[in-house]
């Protein structure tokens, strides 16, 4: 991810924010298509894009969940762990997408495929138990066998160019 | 002397000197009815009265208050819900309450909350015992916590660089060092990472915290969360003394405070109450780090006497009685040579020990810059650091205050960001350069930013114009002419930014710089000459200094560190350092401040006027002091610009010295011959001191040519080469820096170090000269 493409993808967007600070997030997830999270080369170069410090740039991008900073897998399966998903089952979901994955609790799968993680609430408490893949639409109510299923199905799926996450 | 600036409100009044005198309220805290200032913060106002509100992020000097932490919250009748005290301005007839119930409750949560995370580890945080959050918690706090959920844990500590170290468990995220870093550094380095209960400082992507200012993030953490690196683990408060000074480090002359334990200098920081009118509360970190020095392996630490046994190490008063003995022969010609750090007492007793000593008629010099043709700029009205808070237009003609007078640039910067005119008139680049106005001139030509600055200045009404000793020194013709320009403005002030730190101290005492002295030697009129921690053959013009002082019969060396000098002399008397000596330096602005003695690390070591005070005894006329105080006393009767100054009157501040008038413009100096013209640079941790200091290690910067791209083209190399500098008083083999922030047609020669040599290369009055620059051949790299 290059300066100039960040700004290219910030020029017709900017008037719509008066603080030029607002402009780092959507300039972060730009920037974050491109491999899916964060490096420190990206950072940089929002930070040169935005015309904030980059240690500015690194403490927005750390402030929020969804912004990785970490290396993740190409699919990031948020597990809701909020009230209405735990009483419908949360952890039963998780602990079976976990045992399914090989992963000890939250992680990355060695191959780099999935990226596990417990979220606060995303949203869709009539569909608990509920886990959104990247920024995809909720699924839920899910068992552990529609998970299984859900897995097998991305497994398959062609790597993506750009990641929306 | 008009000289209001002692007083953290004082920045604020210099903007208004004159006007009116600002409204008053008058509000009732606690059932008292106290006045203050409109636009004060209540808990100003209420400390004024002796009402203690407790804080942690407020910290005026950082800017607008934030409210980040919730300490000070009170009750404000009339207002919904509790008002933090440090953002919420005195208004008329306010009714303010910081003891009832609901305030204690309040200040009992916050604390209870703050410390849910802290780890409690007094017994083995440096911070301990001059801790603000412990101090508040006892007279505040709840007394015990109802948390029985786990803490958070970070692994501990963390080098945030290798000078500063941040345990984050401590951390009480209340945003000063953060402040600091963003809006007075402005290196946008210190940022909170993460959010809630795992929020941390960090830099970007676990990056060193560089800077030339890091360390005052130390001071300004209310907690153990930052702390030094080189202090860590070393002493307790409670077996530490601190005391007051001044750091010798530059003619800045920032206050501040000494930590001595078991007689050694452990720590520098600060002072808790800041000179307003000087360094404002921040010190650079070569200031803060410089004191390992004190114990660098070259200090000097019994007399050393060569006589017909040889050379032997001697007790103090023989060798003073040695010293006496040398001095005493009514035929002699004595010169006493002065260097820095020397105190404006040690330099009056020199003169008096000239009259002494010898035949009575020697000559006492300062290492230094004549400055003829200075004059013009040094009879401009002059002004304090804090009148920068109420310029409107500041120009800098030559040098470069960032790497010189470090300090000065954090008062650059807030200037600017209040919205100044900040514009840098010169050849080098500097840290400024990326915020400011830059009018870069061709080496050499300061004159051609004349009229430039002329336009700059025109119509302002609190001009201020910092110019630089020793460029200006080399340029006459600009001095006269910008001297001019400043003069015909109204109420334009200037402030000179002297190259050394005792010069503008020994200038008022009348002691000129050594020239003639030097050309006494080379005659053969002097038989005995005393240097005082000068070294000249690392000056300069040092090789010609060696060969004369070669021929001198005898040499008195005074110092606390081992120089060029000290295999030469026939008597070596060790000196203390600045910060175990006691006198006064009179900074760049001509404020006379006191350094007090904080340790004596070294028993067979004495301050300079000790040992002067002691050979006027053994020359059979002693002077009548006994104690600086006195010397000061008797020197402030005969030199006007003391007149009227005791110890008394200095207090813990300073003040500030009268002008004296300073002679007439001086013509056009060109430097003779090929080669490239010489822009002499001081890195800032490039100096003795930075060089001694093994604190410092880390941050050291060597002493290089630095050359623009394309002359480094023309000599065919790129980076990573040593060239040869050669001008006509001698030559280098340094490293070379290519920028192309540089000026072509000019050697940029970095000095510092003074073992590195590269002083000797500049003309002995540091005026223009040229240097041819060659590639050193790898043969010779490996010989
Ligand atoms: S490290 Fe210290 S100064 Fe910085 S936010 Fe934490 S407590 Fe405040
Ligand atoms: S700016 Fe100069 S006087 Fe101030 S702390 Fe730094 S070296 Fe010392
Ligand atoms: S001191 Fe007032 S909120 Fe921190």
């Amino acid at each position: 991810m290059t300066v100039a493409e960040i700004e290219q993808y910030l020029a017709p967007i900017r008037h719509e924010y008066p603080d030029p600070r607002s402009l780092i997030i959507p300039a972060l997830k730009y920037a974050q298509g491109d491999a899916g999270w964060l490096p420190p080369e990206a950072m940089a170069a929002v930070a040169e894009a935005t015309g904030f410090s980059q240690a500015y740039v690194e403490s927005v991008a750390t402030f929020y969940d969804r912004l990785y900073v970490d290396e993740v897998g190409r699919y990031c399966i948020n597990v809701c762990v909020t009230l209405s998903c735990m009483l419908r089952g949360s952890d039963e979901l998780f602990e079976h997408i976990a045992d399914y994955l090989g992963l000890d609790g939250e992680g990355t799968t060695d191959d780099g495929m999935f990226t596990l993680a417990r979220v606060q609430c995303i949203g869709a408490c009539d569909r608990a138990p509920c886990l959104q893949v990247d920024s995809g639409v909720q699924l839920g109510p899910l068992e552990p066998a529609d998970a299984t299923c859900l897995i097998d199905d991305l497994r398959a799926e062609p790597a993506p160019a750009r990641y929306d996450r | 002397m008009a000289d209001a600036g002692n007083t953290p409100a004082a920045g604020g009044d210099a903007a208004g000197a004159g006007g009116a005198p600002a409204d008053v309220v008058s509000l009732t805290v606690n059932g008292r009815t106290i006045e203050a200032p409109k636009g004060t913060m209540l808990v100003d106002a209420a400390k004024a009265a002796g009402i203690e509100i407790p804080i942690f992020c407020y910290e005026p000097r950082l800017g607008a208050p934030i409210g980040a932490c919730r300490m000070c919250l009170v009750e404000v009748e009339g207002m919904r819900g509790l008002q933090t005290a440090c953002s919420t301005p005195v208004a008329p007839d306010m009714v303010v309450n910081t003891e009832s119930e609901v305030a204690k409750d309040a200040q009992d949560g916050v604390l209870e909350l703050l410390l849910a995370n802290h780890p409690l580890d007094c017994p083995v945080c440096d911070k301990g015992g001059e801790c603000p959050l412990q101090d508040r918690t006892f007279r505040f706090g709840p007394g015990e916590t109802r948390t029985v959920e786990p803490k958070m844990h970070f692994p501990k500590p963390l080098d945030l660089s290798p000078l500063v170290a941040l345990d984050r468990e401590r951390c009480i995220a209340c945003y000063r060092c953060v402040r600091f870093s963003q809006e007075v550094a402005e290196d946008g380095q210190l940022t909170f990472q993460e959010r809630g209960d795992h929020t941390e400082i960090a830099t970007f992507s676990g990056d060193p915290y560089e800077g030339r200012f890091t360390g005052n993030t130390i001071d300004l953490c209310p907690v153990g969360a930052l702390t030094s690196n080189p202090y860590r683990f070393v002493s307790r408060p409670w077996d530490i003394k601190n005391t007051p000074s001044v750091c010798a480090g530059c003619s800045m002359g920032c206050n501040v405070e000494v930590t001595e334990r078991d007689n050694e200098v452990k720590r520098l920081t600060a002072r808790p109450e800041p000179n307003m009118a000087v360094e404002e509360g921040w010190i650079c970190d070569r200031g803060r780090w410089g004191y390992p020095a004190l114990r660098s392996a070259d200090r000097i630490d019994a007399p050393l006497l060569v006589d017909a046994v040889g050379r032997r190490k001697v007790l103090l008063d023989r060798a003073v009685n040695e010293a006496g003995g040398l001095l005493g022969g009514r035929d002699l010609r004595v010169g006493i040579l002065l260097g820095e750090p020397v105190t404006v007492e040690t330099g009056f007793l020199a003169t008096e020990l000239a009259e002494r000593a010898g035949n009575g008629a020697g000559m006492v010099r300062r290492m230094g810059i004549p400055g003829h043709g200075l004059g013009p700029l040094r009879d401009l009205p002059g002004a304090q650091m804090h009148h920068l808070d109420a310029a409107d237009v500041i120009v800098v003609v030559g040098g470069d205050p960032c790497a010189q007078q470090p300090v000065a640039e954090l008062r650059l910067r807030k200037a600017h960001r209040r919205g100044a005119r900040v514009v840098l008139a010169g050849p080098r680049p500097t840290a400024l350069d990326p915020a400011c106005q830059v009018l870069r001139t061709t080496p050499g030509h300061l004159q051609d930013a004349a009229p430039a600055i002329a336009e700059v200045l025109e119509g302002s009404a609190r001009a201020i114009v910092l110019w630089d000793e020793a460029d200006l020194a080399a340029e006459p013709d600009a001095a006269a002419t910008i001297a001019a320009v400043v003069a015909g403005t109204p109420g334009a002030r200037a402030i000179e930014l002297a190259a050394d730190v005792s010069g503008p101290g020994l200038r008022a005492l009348g002691i000129d710089a050594p020239g003639d002295l030097l050309a006494a030697i080379e005659a053969g009129e002097v038989d005995v000459l005393v240097t005082v921690q000068a070294d000249p053959t690392t000056g300069p013009d040092g090789d010609r200094w060696s060969q004369a002082i070669a021929g001198v019969p005898r040499v008195i060396e005074m110092a606390t560190y081992r120089s060029g000098l000290t295999d030469r002399a026939d008597l070596v008397l060790p000196l203390l350092t600045a910060l175990e000596d006691e006198g006064v330096l009179v900074s760049m602005t001509g404020r006379a401040q006191r350094l007090r003695p904080a340790a004596r690390e070294c028993p067979d070591a004495a301050a300079a006027w000790e040992i002067i005070i002691a050979l006027t005894h053994r020359l059979g006329r002693p002077v009548p002091d006994r104690t600086p105080a006195q010397a000061f006393a008797r020197l402030a009767a005969v030199h006007a610009p003391f007149a009227g100054l005791s110890y008394g009157a200095l207090g813990t501040t300073g003040a500030v010295v009268a002008a004296s008038s300073h002679g007439g413009p001086a013509p056009r100096r060109e430097a003779p011959g090929d080669g490239l013209l010489v822009v002499p640079c001081t890195p800032v941790f490039g100096d003795a001191t930075a060089h001694r200091s093994d604190a410092l290690a880390s941050v050291l910067e060597p002493t290089r040519v630095g050359l623009a791209p394309a002359e480094a083209d023309r000599l065919g190399v790129r980076t990573e080469a040593r060239v040869r500098i050669a001008t006509p008083h001698g030559e280098a083999v340094l490293p070379l820096e290519v920028d192309s922030r540089l000026h072509e047609g000019a050697a940029y020669l970095f000095t510092g170090d003074p073992q590195a040599g590269a002083m000797r290369l500049l003309p002995l009055d540091r005026g223009p000269v040229r240097a041819v620059v060659g590639v050193v051949q790898r043969e010779e790299v490996s010989a």
